[in-house]
């Protein structure tokens, strides 16, 4: 009889591999899909793909303003990582770091403290900012059973429009533009370099990745919270407590993306500007699935964003081809990253209604027989 | 095979795959004209397979079949329809919010001139349908209102109206009660004398014995045999499904009851629409006894082990566990005394998407690591042991728990409720879904349970099950026990009849209702 066993390690080791294959073969195709465009566009593949690969890569300057354009997708792809493994649908990233963007931006500005109090003050501000957003979808979420998906979906606007009323009116700064007075000197975080904006707050993003994977991996919660997540009733019947977690869950989640908007206010525009954000926690929720909701796949998913954003405006600027090529790429990995899932769901239903015990139940029995 | 003017299928050589696993090996089976025949096995013998072939459903990857004569190679059920089988699911295909007579019609409807849906014409149909086969049935009433055996029949005269000549009964007493099958068997053979087959598909090898004209054993994937149903026992039956001896009864003493594990007192509870499911139930169970609760399925009995796990809310009443007073929270219930294995293991018991050692893990993780912290190889650790311990075949700590057969990932729930030291027990259908081989052993586990002091409750659908398990029987009726049996003084006829609501305790019937809804 061969021995079947494996080491738990080496399981290990060969599910962290398998998990990576699909992102991969999402963002292959999504090259090879981009490849035939710019070849439809009359360009070589080679070349530009080389281009952007140089642009964001290739030297200090390039690279520094990669980390600059993935320190926001750290913080929204992780608060999005960290509920989607929960089983919480949060969409709501964008608000949630609006929001935190505001309220950092307010105590930034509004209260002089020595910076050893106010920087975190300001910080703790966008985190309560962000939770506060997302304590809406979550109590109707977990306490009324009000589906997530579209509470989040209808406060992102609001939140958008909300800011920007304070940003025009309320709170306006002096001049043409609809945005709060900067923030104090002692409120900023230390930027790294001359070359871009890249600054204390990609450190944290940084931090907090590795602090929740081995939350997951090493704490009780962690654990918990993955159980939840992939099958909340069992959860329950083991006495988990699901619906405190789900809650507390979702307000972690959310303060992530709005500790994402001090970033952006406190650390490379020092003042809250209206409508300041591209979409940083709409892309948080690609970045989020491409790495299967893994904190430390979330590193390595924002890089890719942040260098295809900063690679893109290289692109533009040496070739002439739209930056927006960049973004059909991200767009492509989003559908494919999609369609498995959308697959996978299929095939579980037609498994589930064609053949509901004998794949199996037979299966152990059969490998009994041929080792006897 | 020679084909004779006498059978009615012949199956020759059919061989199944999905993917790389061989789900019928080669499979050679003929039906007579006017037979019950009856196709036992244990879970995933391929059975239904077999059976999902000769209705449509898939098609075989070799082999020939044979209708009444004719070879035939189906594309879908609609086909196997048109040469004559019907087919009678386990789990029904009605549309519940439709009456019996649009059920009956639903795919072939009779038409008016104007193509519109001739219902008038359907419920004459039906009701003399119903009439010529002792079926008789309200062509007018709404499924959803009707019980579980009347239901089938509905599937029955579903198939009868689209003329079937050979009718598949996959599993069909799993929701009846002993008389209520009786009442089916009769049917049975009325159809199989006016010259009609029945392919009989269970596990449940008395009633086998009791109505089959031919008995065809399989195993693994492989037709082994098919007997008349002369001299044959259920043993020998027993053991040709399982390729081994076994016991059918688990070898226990008596038992020796102590102090009360279990109080229910006064339970009332809602169901999902907000009528009422328990009304006024109370029962104890001791340390040292196994009490099993029957009932027909639908009876509260769900409702009943979902208040005492915690996961529902009563609407009154009180629940005592080893004397602590518990409500809706499964972890203080579970730290209470309780150890839980529920009949739904996919959705409740297990997380199938899960490595075994997770689901182990889930309920004890407060052993794995000190405070907040959380050792996954502590937790794969233990999980190692009691796979040996628990002797789960093809079981790995790192293997996903759908992997499993349905015996061994009972077995999983098992183990993980066992190993605490819980000292009530409430095993939920410990046997549906489990091979014939390990329904031994959980059974011998629950005695030992039992021998070792502790409190065991058991819900069962399965009157077999009770009888050889349980020191004492409760039936529960429409939310109520009508019933507290020992086990040793009764048989299944007076079981059956308490199930049935045909004799019951108090005489007097619950109409008044709805007093502490929320």
């Amino acid at each position: 009889m061969p021995i079947k066993r494996t080491s738990a390690a080496g399981n290990a080791a060969l599910l962290a591999l398998r998990s990576m294959i699909a992102p991969m073969v999402a963002v292959a195709i999504a090259l090879i899909v981009g490849g035939a465009l710019v070849i439809a566009l009359g360009d070589n593949p080679v070349e530009v793909y080389g281009t952007i690969v140089q642009g964001s890569l290739v030297g200090w300057p390039n690279f520094l303003v990669t980390l600059q354009t993935m320190t926001p997708l750290l913080f929204t792809g992780l608060a999005v990582a960290v509920a989607f493994r929960a089983g919480l649908w949060n969409i709501g990233a964008e608000g949630q770091l609006i929001m935190g963007a505001l309220c950092s931006g307010i105590v930034g500005y509004a209260v002089e403290l020595p910076r050893f109090i106010h920087l975190p003050l300001c910080l703790i501000a966008a985190m309560l900012g962000g939770a506060i957003w997302g304590l809406i979808p979550a109590v109707l979420r977990v306490k009324f059973r009000v589906n997530e998906l579209v509470v989040c979906l209808m406060m992102n606007p609001i939140a958008l429009l909300l800011s920007g009323w304070i940003a025009a009116r309320v709170l306006k700064a002096p001049g043409p533009t609809n945005k709060l007075p900067d923030v104090l000197d002692s409120a900023g975080l230390t930027n790294f370099s001359v070359y871009s904006q890249v600054n204390a707050g990609f450190v944290i993003g940084l931090f907090l990745c590795i602090l929740f994977a081995f939350i997951n991996l090493r704490t009780k919660i962690g654990f918990q919270w993955r159980m939840i997540g992939l099958n909340p009733r069992f959860a329950n019947y083991g006495g988990m407590q699901v619906e405190r977690k789900a809650l507390s869950v979702f307000l972690i989640s959310a303060a992530i993306a709005g500790l994402g908007g001090a970033e952006q206010v406190l650390g490379q525009y020092h003042a809250f500007y209206d409508n300041f954000s591209p979409g940083y926690g709409f892309d948080g929720i690609a970045v989020a699935m491409l790495a299967g909701n893994n904190p430390i796949g979330v590193i390595l998913a924002a890089l890719l964003f942040g260098a295809l954003n900063s690679g893109g405006v290289v692109l533009q600027m040496m070739t002439g081809l739209s930056k927006y090529l960049v973004q059909v790429l991200q767009f492509i990995i989003v559908l494919i990253l999609s369609a498995r899932f959308s697959w996978e769901w299929l095939k579980a239903q037609r498994v589930s209604v064609v053949e509901p015990q004998p794949q199996a139940e037979a299966l152990p029995k059969n490998a009994e027989t041929q080792e006897n | 095979m020679t084909q004779s003017i006498h059978d009615s299928v012949t199956i020759t050589g059919v061989h199944k795959k999905f993917g790389d696993f061989v789900a019928i090996h080669h499979a050679s089976l003929t039906v007579r004209r006017g037979e019950v025949h009856a196709v036992i096995g244990e879970n995933g013998a391929g059975k239904s397979t077999l059976m999902n072939i000769l209705y449509g459903m898939f098609p075989p990857n070799a082999g020939q079949i044979n209708v009444e004569g004719k070879d035939v190679s189906f594309n879908g059920p609609s086909e196997a329809i048109e040469a004559g089988i019907g087919m009678v699911h386990q789990h029904f295909k009605l549309v519940p919010s439709l009456s019996v007579a649009e059920n009956i019609i639903i795919g072939s409807e009779p038409l008016t001139r104007q193509g519109l849906v001739d219902s008038k014409k359907a419920e004459v149909e039906a009701e003399a349908l119903g009439r010529r086969f002792g079926l008789e049935l309200d062509p007018r009433a709404i499924v959803s209102d009707l019980p579980v055996g009347l239901q089938q029949r509905v599937e029955i005269l579903k198939a009868l109206y689209r003329d079937a000549r050979i009718l598949i009964l996959d599993e069909p007493t799993a929701v009846l009660t002993p008389q209520e099958t009786r009442e089916l068997f009769v049917t049975m053979r009325a159809f199989a004398e006016s010259g009609r087959s029945i392919i009989f598909i269970t596990h449940k090898l008395r009633e086998v014995l009791a109505v089959a004209d031919r008995i065809s054993v399989m195993r693994q994937g492989r037709l082994l045999q098919t007997l008349d149903n002369q001299n044959v026992t259920a043993q020998q039956l027993a053991s040709m499904m399982v390729g081994r001896e076994v016991l059918l009864k688990v070898k226990k003493g008596k038992a020796n009851a102590g102090e009360t594990a279990l109080e229910v007192l006064h339970l009332r509870a809602n169901g999902q629409q907000g009528h009422a499911v328990l009304e006024d139930l109370s029962f104890s169970v001791r340390h040292g006894e196994i009490v099993a609760l029957a009932g027909v399925q639908g009876n509260g009995q769900d409702e009943v082990v979902e208040c005492i796990a915690g996961l529902r809310r009563a609407a009154s009443g009180e629940i005592r566990i080893g004397g602590l007073k518990v409500g809706a929270n499964p972890e203080a219930n579970r730290n209470a005394g309780l150890a839980y294995i529920p009949a739904d293991r996919g959705g409740l018991g297990l997380s199938l998407e899960c490595a075994i050692w997770e689901n182990m893990a889930v309920g004890h993780i407060d052993q794995f690591g000190s405070g907040p912290w959380f050792s996954p190889k502590a937790a794969r650790d233990v999980c190692s042991r009691l796979i040996s311990e628990f002797d789960i075949r093809g079981a790995d700590p790192d293997k996903l728990a759908k992997a499993l057969s349905g015996g061994n990932q009972q077995k999983v729930q098992l183990a993980r409720e066992l190993k605490r030291n819980a000292h009530l027990i409430i095993a939920e259908q410990p046997s549906q879904g489990v091979d014939i081989g390990s329904i031994e052993s959980i059974h011998r586990t629950l005695v030992a349970m039992r021998d070792a002091g502790k409190a065991v409750f058991v819900v069962s659908a399965d009157l077999d099950e009770v009888f050889s398990l349980s020191d004492r029987i409760l039936v529960i009726y429409r939310g109520q026990i009508v019933a507290d049996l020992n086990t040793y003084d009764t048989d299944l006829e007076t079981v059956g009849r308490f199930m049935g609501g045909i004799e019951s305790r108090t005489g007097q019937h619950m109409a008044e209702g709805h007093s502490h809804a929320h």
